[in-house]
């Protein structure tokens, strides 16, 4: 999908480990790691949400589209 | 009074699940008569000395045209309970996930469709048994079919229900990715 989540990148630039965003988020650290290898279909606005505000991002920071 | 629940464990769909394990079984043991008599009255036809062997059946027909009769209509009878059997079989399986809470189950798409298929085999058979019967003679052979609308629409609803449950089972899919 030319549409591209650049977790890993964020969660080296924050130090953070996937368990721990999953702690404070509240989505699961399996659906994480689903995001994160890039197999997911779909994104809720609620899950955007929580992970800007815990990356401290802007959903552009998260997303890019390549073509 | 309660109303029943139709899908999940102790639900109606639980209830039919019994049902059809029960329909199941004594199928199987109807089919397995009905195999064993056929094989028997095959080896019977050409062996007058075995039990049972000179049939008198059908007035104005010899012993082996009486048997000839007879196991046309014992294979008829082992093609339609193995088309039932069939239907039985697939129905179980999607009452299985009826019962887990899983409608809609991948596999249940294949499975309604076998039922479409089953189904649309039975009404073959009879309509099959019809035109070979005027091959038999006129005391033995079977009744006209009527041409059931009520079956062939009941077919085409599984195969509709079908696609019902292959988008159900896309959306699913879709939803089990949606994070």
């Amino acid at each position: 999908m030319p549409v591209r989540l650049h977790l890993d990148r964020l969660l080296v630039q924050r130090r953070m480990s996937l368990a721990e965003l999953a702690d404070r988020t509240g989505v699961s650290a399996a659906n994480l790691a689903i995001l994160k290898a890039g197999d997911a279909r779909a994104l809720r606005f609620s899950t955007l949400d929580a992970l800007c505000r815990e990356l401290a991002c802007q959903p552009a920071d998260l997303l890019t589209w390549e073509p | 009074m309660p109303i029943m629940r139709t899908l999940g464990p102790g639900s109606l769909s639980s209830f039919m699940k019994a049902v059809l394990d029960v329909v199941w079984g004594l199928l199987l043991v109807v089919l397995a008569i009905l195999g064993a008599s056929l094989l028997y009255g095959v080896l019977a036809a050409f062996n007058p000395a075995m039990p049972f062997a000179r049939l008198v059946l059908f007035e104005g027909l010899d012993p082996l045209q009486a048997w000839a009769v007879v196991l046309a209509r014992l294979g008829t009878a082992v093609l339609f309970v193995g088309g039932v059997l069939t239907i039985v079989s697939s129905l179980r399986k999607i009452f299985a996930t009826l019962k887990a809470g899983d409608p809609f189950h991948p596999d249940n798409v294949t499975r309604l469709r076998v039922v479409a298929v089953g189904l649309a085999w039975l009404e073959l058979v009879r309509y099959a048994v019809w035109t070979l019967g005027a091959l038999l003679p006129p005391q033995a052979a079977p009744d006209r079919p009527n041409l059931s609308l009520t079956a062939w629409f009941s077919i085409l609803v599984v195969v509709v229900l079908a696609e019902v449950f292959r988008e159900g089972a896309r959306l699913r899919r879709e939803s089990e990715l949606t994070i």
